[in-house]
């Protein structure tokens, strides 16, 4: 059988991800490069005689490796040997889409030209001559439609074959010189004249395909008409894309009338409107997961425990208590995984298909900017308020690790479920809904207070807003459902288990009656935050399974714990579970991403943090 | 390795221009193959096809232009000089070299806009200065790096593009360029100059 390895190149928001599930449905796998922390998908079809392995990357602008999404599918260009690529085109805007489509072509790979939203383009009196363009680049141009399957086989068909000579731009004739003069340099398999283009455009990564790296500065000095020759480069490049797209387009103008979808956007970008629109869908968020978290984690809950207690085993030997404790993590983590991960996934999802989540995103800019944060922060920051664990790992849809640590830093101050459950059902229940909302401001004032505290102290260049905003379109419910999937099934394969063996851990540790001697140690910090002794015991059990705080705090004092503590001392002991990386899940999560030293340094600086606010919190308040 | 196709219409539109900038009314193909950096093929097949009613062809070696090559020549040495004029704003020594490039890909539109550029240089309004909803010529944009530059151009912002600003938000602009609504940073639309597009 035949093998092809085909690349799937595009815009971001150009129909990448439906044209791959028109392709093979959702059957597709997740990976990313070392060093890198944008995701590749791949699946794998099987078409005739032949098994094709798509590589979904993500979408980028152009190929020239300023950002990790473009160092991604510069990786999957040109470190994997691929057979092809098909460049999703939009025919809406093609001279941007051929933009990107004339740099694969100088790369000599393989290409085929998916013109995707022609339906869209003819819309808007835009006609594209796809027989033309395919006659002017010489590479296969087919129209497609991922959602009627329009096209989808001819494009399978296309791959097949091989062996063209395509379109090349051509650049001036002292540029032209250059690239003759560096091309004998050049080594490897990549195209010589590639090869000699990049470095001129001061890529330094491809210097090392280079044999002798001294050459590529002479012949710049040499340029002396182009003192900034990749400049030049790029504007040659767009000015070929835009002839081309000029030749092949016919433009009918129709009446602009003020459609829908601008007036949707006056409203959503409206400067008072618009952010308070996105905070209350924020708050429509958190309150939909929060509802139906807590339904499908009561229900799971209890079948697990029935489960349990069907299975009837004799509940004192170390053995059942290692596997009731793990299977209650498993149970945890399932009823966690479900609601809050998976339903905010498909909301955000659904948000991101149907268009509206780039507007909120430039939303949330305005505010996530001033604690140092980009706009993007926004989906990170909303997961968080489900559980903390994967909103560490979905930091990376931020570009830089600098930044990523930096929001994941603030899931010490953003409550996930379990710390909002203790937030309600411990001191809501005992105190009342006042402090346990004022818990919630203390929160949002430490988090705050260390944000800009961060921003202060360690200032990063984050990327400049520049974000194209899609037209709102119609979801596809399949491909928000495949989405979901693929980026729940990290949680699932990591979190689940890591869950499962904290259950068992404390299961142990609770076997051998350890955690009295636990107390003791501790009394310095309970007496700073103000709390009786014991109180020791939920507060760093809770690090390996939140969920427990609430029921170990009424088993160590007893039922009464509105008669046996203040309220004062209800909000204290509030403030300081929830302030702090949650979880040795969490924390897990956060080595994954950023290293062993990082890991520990946030979460102990981050704890530390929590106490210490909690404890100055009180002493303020009790002045009053 | 451009497509056949294409390199030779690049050949023919700098014989062209090349016979319009000349002082003298013939040259020798063997000076025009001097000048233009394409085999010779290309240029025997090029003066071939021009033959057919834009040049004539004396004793075998030198060429003029006929009345409607003559026309011919001065479009496009209008728009080599309108596009020379333009850079040459922004570097001396680039000028006549990008515009060699782009006299063959910038479309029509693109090169009225310019014209409109050159004569309104250095004008217009940073971008979020500019009126809503109004048509507005991009006349200028004064890129940080590279990287940002590659980013904007690749997004199809570049000047000579009409540009309409949908609506101004507390940290930038939403504009609509080329069928798409891109959100710009208020720092980088700072950046941006832009004209009337009616002026």
């Amino acid at each position: 059988m035949k093998k092809l390895k085909i690349l799937l190149i595009g815009q971001p928001n150009v129909g990448k991800s439906s044209l791959l599930n028109a392709l093979v449905g959702p059957k597709v796998v997740v990976s990313n490069y070392p060093g890198t922390t944008v995701e590749v998908t791949r699946a794998e079809k099987r078409s005739n005689d032949t098994k094709i392995e798509f590589v979904d990357t993500p979408g980028i602008y152009s190929i020239s490796d300023r950002s990790e999404e473009e160092k991604v599918t510069e990786k999957a260009l040109f470190e994997e040997k691929v057979d092809g690529a098909v460049i999703i085109a939009d025919a809406t805007s093609l001279e941007r889409s051929l933009y990107m489509a004339l740099q694969i072509l100088e790369a000599e790979i393989p290409a085929v030209i998916a013109l995707n939203f022609v339906e869209d383009a003819e819309k808007k009196g835009i006609k594209i001559d796809h027989e033309k363009l395919r006659s002017l680049l010489n590479v296969p141009v087919i129209p497609i439609n991922p959602l009627t399957k329009m096209g989808i086989d001819e494009l399978l068909d296309s791959l097949k074959i091989e062996g063209r000579k395509s379109f090349i731009v051509r650049y001036d004739d002292d540029i032209e010189k250059a690239i003759d003069e560096i091309s004998p340099e050049a080594k490897g398999k990549l195209p010589k004249r590639f090869i000699a283009l990049r470095t001129l455009e001061d890529d330094e990564d491809f210097y090392r395909y280079l044999r002798d790296e001294g050459k590529i500065k002479k012949v710049k000095d040499g340029l002396t008409d182009h003192p900034k020759v990749a400049e030049d480069i790029s504007i040659t490049r767009y000015g070929t894309a835009s002839l081309i797209a000029e030749k092949v387009t016919q433009i009918t103008p129709i009446e602009k009338k003020k459609r829908l979808q601008e007036r949707i956007d006056d409203v959503l970008l409206h400067r008072t409107w618009g952010p308070i629109i996105t905070g209350l869908s924020f708050l429509a968020i958190f309150g939909i997961l929060l509802y139906l978290g807590n339904f499908m984690q009561a229900a799971l809950m209890g079948w697990t425990e029935t489960l349990l207690s069907s299975l009837g085993m004799v509940q004192d030997s170390i053995l059942a208590v290692v596997l009731i404790q793990g299977l209650t993590g498993l149970a945890a983590g399932v009823s966690i995984a479900l609601p809050y991960v998976f339903l905010f996934y498909l909301l955000i999802g659904s948000l991101e298909d149907v268009g509206l989540l780039s507007r909120f995103i430039v939303n949330a800019e305005r505010f996530l900017k001033s604690m140092g944060l980009p706009g993007k922060a926004f989906i990170p920051l909303a997961l968080g308020l489900g559980c903390t664990a994967p909103a560490i790992r979905s930091t990376r849809v931020l570009s830089t690790k600098k930044e990523q640590f930096r929001a994941a830093s603030l899931f010490a101050f953003v409550p996930c479920s379990s710390r909002i459950a203790i937030i309600m059902g411990v001191v809501g229940f005992y105190g009342g809904i006042k402090l346990a909302l004022s818990v919630f401001a203390t929160l949002s004032v430490a988090g705050l207070i260390w944000a800009l505290g961060v921003k202060k102290f360690g200032h990063i260049e984050s990327e400049p807003l520049l974000l194209e905003l899609p037209p709102y379109r119609k979801p596809l419910i399949k491909n928000v459902l495949a989405k979901s999937w693929i980026r729940m099934k990290d949680f699932v394969y990591i979190v689940i288990p890591l869950l499962a063996i904290g259950g068992m851990v404390y299961g142990i540790l609770d076997m051998m009656e350890i955690t009295g001697v636990i107390v003791r140690p501790f009394s310095p910090i309970t007496s700073w935050l103000g709390l009786p002794d014991e109180t020791a015991i939920p507060l760093t059990f809770g690090f390996l399974q939140k969920d427990l705080v609430g029921g170990m705090l009424v088993s160590v004092l007893g039922s009464e714990i509105s008669s046996t503590l203040t309220s004062l001392q209800i909000y204290t002991f509030g403030v300081a579970s929830s302030i702090g990386i949650p979880c040795i899940i969490a924390l897990g999560m956060l080595i994954r991403e950023f290293g062993f030293k990082r890991a520990i340094g946030l979460t102990m600086a981050s704890i530390a943090y929590g106490l210490l606010f909690a404890g100055l919190a009180w002493r303020i308040i009790s002045i009053f | 390795m451009a497509a056949e196709l294409d390199i030779l219409e690049i050949v023919k539109e700098d014989i062209l221009r090349i016979l319009g900038e000349g002082k003298k009314e013939e040259i020798s193909i063997e000076s025009i193959k001097s000048e233009i950096n394409a085999s010779d093929l290309f240029i025997s097949k090029a003066v071939e096809e021009l033959e057919r009613g834009l040049i004539i062809i004396h004793h075998d070696s030198f060429i003029s232009l006929t009345k409607k090559g003559e026309e011919n020549a001065k479009d496009v040495l209008k728009k080599h000089l309108v596009i020379e004029d333009y850079f040459r704003e922004k570097n001396k020594k680039d000028a006549h070299k990008i515009a060699h490039v782009l006299e063959h890909y910038v479309s029509k539109e693109v090169i009225d806009n310019i014209k409109k550029l050159s004569t309104f240089k250095g004008e217009g309004v940073p971008l979020r200065e500019f009126e809503i909803d109004k048509e507005g010529v991009i006349t200028d944009i004064t890129f940080p790096d590279y990287g940002v530059f590659e980013r904007i151009i690749s997004m199809g912002i570049l000047p000579g593009e009409k540009v309409r600003i949908t609506s101004k938000i507390p940290n930038g602009v939403v504009v609509e360029i080329k069928n798409k609504k891109i959100a710009i940073d208020k720092n980088l639309a700072r950046k941006i100059r832009v004209i009337d597009e009616k002026t």
